[in-house]
This record gives structure tokens, sequence and C-alpha cells, in this order.
């Protein structure tokens, strides 16, 4: 041992303490001696000793009052733990039983002789070495186990992504060859001079190119999601925003689309922006399953309402609410995985999916009712936080 | 409808209207009659009404897909004389595995096993591989391969 370990002797016989103070001096400890368990424990908890020599009777609190003291404190967060020697005396050998039972390393008989001293200093080191291993193997036990989860989780990040790639192959082959169509009806067109072959060719490629765009732009979103930045903010913003964005596309489409908000919200923590791309996703949605319904320009009746309020606890709730066509409970339960789309070739499958995941960065929570043929709501709900209502 | 004589008609199914507009102009431009369709259901009718030589046949269609009609064209006898040239977004290998998956378990209305489809071409489709695989389907069934058709390839190449 490269340090000197530190001995703590407590015992109430003065030519104990010194007989065996001098010779565990000699074995090369640094003893630290006390008279009674008061003082000793006083020591103990200031000097944090790796071993306890202790009478076991003593006047006022015993020996193992002192040991069960010393295990009880090591069970707690700052606890010191150390290995406890009994000294008896002649005939005590239910006391040492006894202390053996609360974990004491050994017990020695008085008069103390040297061998019996060394085979329990022996057995104290040995343990200590022992719980030390066991420390060192735990620790090393959680490192490898958090190392691996955090390999487990890139592994399931890959995995994901490439069930995205996969899961879009169909998306993509029908793109290319919405592409490849552009390219030759464009290439037709200009070579034999029909107007019909280049209009055609540019309204493919314009929608081909649109839909490259969303969905390489959201996977990209997906991939590699950007941490939030939530800052405190008037929650009814994105709200003000998303509802004035789609406005002409929602009069395009024949529906009405509202706006409620109570005047002079509290401020919530919040990504307003992240919420914008949440609400463009759900207020979309319900104006695609108006549309769905056969509402119309010409078909006017649609309705697709926005409502903002606080709820308690300093949190925002936002409800999407249309008269759409609706999902049915297979739709439902298959809502917000990734590549699930009741859209066909209009939706990526990845909206709902990354509005709740947004959601949930946020702590909060998103559910939806719906009924196959008369409309769907979804509810979002994001916590106050703690400090804005101390 | 009236058949122009020489020019064989090719019936496109897919439920994409832009594959639709697309595979229909390849073989327009190339001197073919067309025709389109979005489904199995009106891919029958169609082929029932205008007897094409052809039919570019998508698989994973809505309502009736394309396995469906395939069996249903090889059923009549008169539709069983068209060439079926398979267009999926399906690879190869994939496709020819599940196919003889579905054929195996499959019997044509005669009772006799359905036979191969005819040709098959891999989603995105270039113009060049639909007009070779449907010449090629053409001149096996020794329908009038149309004449334009090798004139229009060779002055592209």
């Amino acid at each position: 041992m490269s340090e000197p370990q530190h001995i703590l002797l407590v015992d109430d016989e003065d030519g104990i303490r010194k007989v065996l103070g001098l010779t565990l001096a000699d074995r090369g400890f640094t003893v630290h001696a006390a008279e009674n368990a008061e003082k000793g424990l006083a020591l103990f908890r200031e000097l944090k000793p790796t071993i306890v020599i202790t009478d076991i009777k003593m006047p006022g609190m015993d020996g193992l009052e002192l040991l069960r003291t010393i295990k009880a404190e090591a069970q707690g967060d700052h606890g010191h733990d150390a290995e406890v020697i009994l000294i008896t005396g002649h005939g005590d050998i239910d006391l040492a039983i006894q202390g053996i039972k609360l974990d004491a390393t050994d017990f020695v008989t008085k008069p103390i002789s040297d061998d019996a001293l060394d085979i329990a200093l022996r057995r104290a080191s040995e343990r200590l070495n022992m719980r030390r291993a066991i420390r060192e193997h735990t620790q090393e036990l959680e490192r490898l186990v958090e190392q691996k989860t955090r390999q487990l989780l890139a592994a399931e990040r890959l995995a994901a992504i490439g069930q995205t790639v996969a899961g879009l192959s169909h998306a993509i082959k029908n793109m290319a060859s919405g592409l490849e169509g552009s390219i030759f009806l464009l290439g037709k067109g200009l070579e034999m001079d029909r107007r019909a072959y280049l209009e055609q060719g540019w309204e493919m490629l314009q929608a081909n190119v649109e839909k490259i765009k969303n969905l390489s732009l959201e996977m990209l979103r997906y991939a590699k999601p950007e941490a939030l930045k939530p800052t405190l903010c008037d929650p009814a913003l994105p709200a003000r925003e998303v509802t004035e964005l789609l406005q002409l596309k929602a009069k395009a489409a024949g529906v009405e689309l509202s706006l409620s908000q109570p005047p002079d919200m509290a401020p919530v923590r919040l990504d307003a922006e992240a919420l914008h791309r949440c609400l463009m996703n759900l207020v979309g949605n319900a104006l695609d399953a108006c549309q769905a319904a056969g509402f119309g320009p010409d078909a006017p009746g649609g309705q697709v309402r926005l409502a903002v309020e606080p709820v308690p606890g300093g949190g925002v709730r936002y409800s999407v609410s249309d008269n759409g066509c609706g999902l049915d409970a297979e739709a439902k339960s298959r809502l917000f995985t990734a590549f699930f789309s009741t859209k066909g070739e209009g939706g990526s499958g990845l909206g709902l999916m990354t509005t709740k995941k947004i959601v949930e960065e946020h702590g909060g929570t998103i559910a939806v009712t719906s009924e196959k043929g008369s409309g769907t709501a979804f509810d979002v709900v994001i916590p106050g936080q703690g400090e804005l209502n101390v | 409808m009236t058949k122009v004589p020489g020019r064989a008609r090719v019936l496109v199914v897919d439920d994409e209207m832009h594959l639709r507009l697309y595979i229909a102009a390849v073989f327009e431009t190339a001197g073919y009659e067309t025709a389109t369709a979005r489904d199995g259901e009106e891919g029958f009718h169609k082929a029932f009404e205008w007897k094409p030589d052809l039919v570019s046949l998508d698989l994973m269609m809505p309502n009736q897909g394309g396995i469906r009609l395939f069996q249903r064209l090889k059923a009549d006898g008169e539709l069983k004389k068209a060439g079926v040239l398979v267009v999926s977004a399906i690879g190869g290998e994939a496709f020819r595995h599940s196919l003889s998956l579905v054929r195996s378990g499959m019997l044509s209305n005669d009772g006799g096993p359905l036979p191969d489809v005819d040709g098959y071409v891999e989603k995105p489709p270039s113009p060049e591989a639909l007009l070779q695989e449907a010449a090629r389907i053409l001149e096996a069934k020794g329908a009038t391969a149309q004449g334009a058709l090798t004139q229009n390839i060779d002055a592209e190449h």
C-alpha cells in the first residue's frame, strides 16, 4: 500500500490504547485513538479512516452501537464505509457473534495476540480491496452500459433512416418516373413542335420538382433534428402566422379557416418556429381533409378552426378541428408512424410524425379525435415551465 | 374507334397520372395508337372495347391491381392474345420472385397455370426500354411491330 492507512482505535482502557497503538504504528498504520465511542465517532466522521478497531464494552455508547452507526451511515449518500474489528473480552463470544452479524470484519480477544491481530488486519485489507474492485467494476459496467446504450440509439436512428428510405422507394421511383416523363415530353415537344407535349411536360416537371423538394427537406429535418430553441413568446403568434399563410389556400378550397385566441395571453416558453411547422402540418391536413370530403370552390361549407387557449400551469393548448373526411380506426392507430399517409401520392407520411416529435420535445402531448366521415380534431398541449409560475 | 391498319395499339394502365401521360406519349410519338386507364377495372373495360395489341401494366394500383387485370386478360379468349408489359416500381429480382409465387398459387380460368408476363420494365422506365421491350413482345406475338418504331429508335441513337 502506497500511502499509510489510517486506523481509528477506540478503547476506554488507557493501557490497551497505548500498547495496541504502538503495535499498529509499528505495522505502518497511522493511528488515531479515542477513549470512548462518542469521541471515536466524531473522529471517524472527521478523518474517515479505512479501519476501525473498537472495544465492545465501554461506558456510554458501546462498540456494537458504534459499529451499527458506522454501517448505517455508510448506506447514506455521503457515507464512508470502513472495516470494523471488534475487541472482546474473554467469554464475550455472543457479543462477538452479534458484531459479525452487524458486518464487523473480525474480532480479536483480549489479551490481543500479534497473530490474531495480523489475521484480522489482513482480512480487513482484503475486504477493502475487494470492495474497491467491486466499485471499480460497477463503474466500468455503468460506463459500458451507457456507451452501449448510446451506440444502440445511434443504430436505431440509422435503422430508422434505412427504413425511411425503403419505405419511400415507391414514392421515389414514381417521382423519378415523373422526371423522366417531363424530360421526354419536353424533348418531344421541342423536337416535334407540339405545344401540348410542352405544356404537359412543364406541368409534370413543376409538380415533381415540388414533390422532391418537399420530401427531401422533410427528410433532412427528420434525419438531423435541430435542437429546439425555446424562448418566452406569445403562444398565439405561430397560430396567427399559419392562419394568415393558409388563408388563400383555404379560400381557394372553399373552406372557411378561422382563428380564435383570447386577448393578452401570458407568454409561454416554446420554440415558435417549430410550433409554426406543427400547426402548418395540422391545418394543412385539415384543409386536405375538407377537400377529400368534397368541399371545394363550388361546394363551400368546409370549416377549419384553429383555437389557442391557456392551460392551467402556464401552458398553452392548440386545437385544430375540421369537418372533413375524418379518419377510420386503422388510420388513427397508424397516424404518427413514419410513412403512413392517407393522402396517397400527396403525402410524405412524415408530417404528423415530425409534429409529434416537436410536441414531445416540448414535454407536451398531442391527441386526436376523429370519426370517419364527420371530421377530425387535433389537440396539442404545451405545458408551462415551473419557473414561470413562481 | 377505327383501327388504323399497321398501327399497333398500346393500352397504358397506371394509377399515377404522370406515368400514364409519359408512357402514352412514349408510344404515341413512336407511332403507336394509345389509350389509357387508371386501374384494373377501367383497364379491363378499355381492353374489351378497344382490343389492344399490348397492355403496359402497373402492378400496385388501388381498386383493382395489375395482377388481377393480368389474370382477367389471360382468361378472356380474345384478350389473351394481347402482350402484357409490366412497368413496376418493384425491383426486377423481387418482381420475378413474387410473380412466380403468385403464378404458382393461381390458375387461369380455363384451369391451366397462369402464363408468364411477356415483358418487364422497372420504374422509372426509360423511353428506350419501353419501346424495345414492346417491339420484342409484339414481334414474338407475330403482330405488326410498328415500322415507325424502329426508325424512331434508330433516329435517336
